[in-house]
């Protein structure tokens, strides 16, 4: 019975969801209203089972005795410990010390580690590549023109580049895409309906 | 030669070309070049749906990134707004993703001050929703319903911006600033399902994500990258950060270039040698 319930309750959500795009009633429309409630609520819920994992996982590691990871896990706890009181109960607002945390302490920190990118793909442009096989050359030949072609200097050198790059990105780059986005939704679609029909159940757990 | 010694040569030559690169990248921005800049056509189709819309139309700004992309992100975001309110929209901000959330506040508080807009009478942000698909489903149900209050916690039907305002029918267009996949689901659930007009404001590596649904006309237009950004800039004569940001970035692409034919010129010469 615990398996079935849980397979009921999908098949029937699932079949109800499908149906109702196509049956735009009061009742079936009050219904849908309050399953997207339920799928929020539901949401929110697991966002505070993760963050009550990480801070059990990091609270092991503190108390523990490996010297090396300790200082991390502290720091991880005194971050969220002092983003939670100063958001809790001295508000979010401009002018607070949340928001003051926020501006001047994580969006830098997150912005400066995004930015190293930039270093590591100069250095593996340098020794990564390489134009080893015609495969290789085609890739590198079309990175350089989309990058040229994205820039100012694209267009002194010849206005053609722009052009060029326009067209690797609107012809062979979207014919790719269009073949995964279609292969994606087709995807999507059997596993959906494999879901809504008990065929697939791994998300029960067990085997 | 070692083995200690090659990986001793290996740090040093990275080291060389992660020194070059900063000098490449802070050069332009202390001292600006300004190179001329192509508007493209998706970012004039942006610029153009929203120059036509009449005063008092609504826009969603949906802050839909996290502050790691915050570079490209409010360059894009900065340029749209001022468009926005330049031309007396009514603006309303959210966010899909919690990090976006206090970003997206201060954006439109920044730049509405710009132009003596008022909170809760020109603009208003809504906050951070959860789980982004029934969020977007949600909001062509009731947006009150989704958001009774606004991010500082008051009922959003005491506000004089929300009158009028129900659902997407009284949405002009939903511009989704988003440096992720949640401009997709954009287009799949809100254009698809209840016919919205989508802008994304997307970061420059999104760009080919968002093409097909360019070409297949689901889209408004796209502004995508700090290009994107210092394009927009330009069409409402306000050049900022990101058009000297381009300079930058214009280094940065050649500098890159550079390498790779560099890299690939030593590895020729030294098959070469081998042969011999």
């Amino acid at each position: 019975m615990h398996r079935k319930l849980p397979l009921l309750i999908c098949f029937a959500l699932g079949t109800f969801m499908l149906v109702q795009f196509f049956v735009p009633h009061k009742a079936s429309t009050a219904l849908y209203e309050a399953i997207l409630d339920w799928v929020q609520i539901i949401y929110a819920f697991s966002l505070l089972v993760g963050a009550m994992m990480l801070i059990k996982h990091h609270a092991v590691i503190a108390s523990g005795r490996d010297a090396k990871e300790r200082p991390f896990s502290i720091l991880i706890l005194m971050g969220i410990t002092v983003m939670l009181v100063a958001g809790l109960f001295f508000g979010r607002g401009e002018g607070t010390v949340f928001h003051w945390l926020f501006q001047n302490v994580q969006a830098p920190m997150q912005a400066t580690m995004f930015s190293l990118l930039s270093f590591f793909v100069a250095s593996a442009a340098y020794r990564g590549f390489r134009a080893r096989n015609s495969q290789a050359i085609f890739l590198l030949v079309a990175a350089i023109i989309v990058m040229l072609g994205r820039i100012p200097v694209g267009e002194i050198i010849s206005s053609y580049i722009p052009k060029a790059a326009d067209w690797i990105l609107n012809v062979p780059s979207m014919a790719a895409r269009r073949g995964i986005y279609i292969g994606i939704a087709l995807g999507t679609i059997a596993t959906s309906l494999r879901v809504i029909l008990g065929i697939e159940r791994t998300y029960l757990g067990g085997k | 030669m070692g083995q200690n010694d090659k990986n001793k040569m290996g740090i040093q030559g990275r080291h060389f070309i992660f020194i070059l690169m900063a000098i490449v990248v802070a050069a332009p921005l202390i001292f600006r070049v300004g190179l001329p800049l192509r508007v493209t056509a998706e970012v004039r189709q942006v610029y153009g749906f929203l120059d036509r819309l009449p005063p008092h139309s609504a826009v969603i700004f949906s802050f839909d990134h996290e502050t790691s992309t915050l570079p490209e992100m409010v360059p894009l975001a900065e340029a749209l707004l001022r468009h926005c309110f330049r031309k007396n929209l009514k603006v309303f901000g959210m966010a899909l993703l919690a990090e976006g959330a206090a970003v997206g506040d201060d954006n439109l508080r920044r730049i509405g001050s710009e132009y003596d807009k008022k909170y809760g009478e020109d603009y208003l942000f809504w906050g951070f929703r959860p789980q982004f698909t029934t969020a977007i489903l949600a909001l062509g149900e009731r947006i009150d319903h989704e958001f009774p209050s606004d991010y500082t916690g008051q009922d959003i039907r005491s506000f004089p911006v929300m009158e009028g305002i129900e659902n997407y029918k009284d949405i002009a267009a939903v511009i989704t600033v988003g440096d992720g996949d949640i401009p997709v689901y954009w287009v799949n659930y809100a254009q698809a399902r209840y016919g919205v007009k989508i802008i994304p404001a997307v970061t420059a590596v999104m760009a080919t994500t968002m093409y097909p649904f360019l070409q297949s006309g689901q889209l408004v237009g796209l502004a995508a990258g700090l290009k994107g950004a210092a394009e927009y800039e330009m069409l409402i004569g306000k050049p900022g950060r990101a058009v000297k940001g381009m300079d930058a970035q214009s280094g940065a692409h050649i500098f890159v270039i550079i390498l790779i034919l560099v890299g690939n010129t030593v590895m020729i010469a030294g098959r070469r040698r081998k042969g011999r």
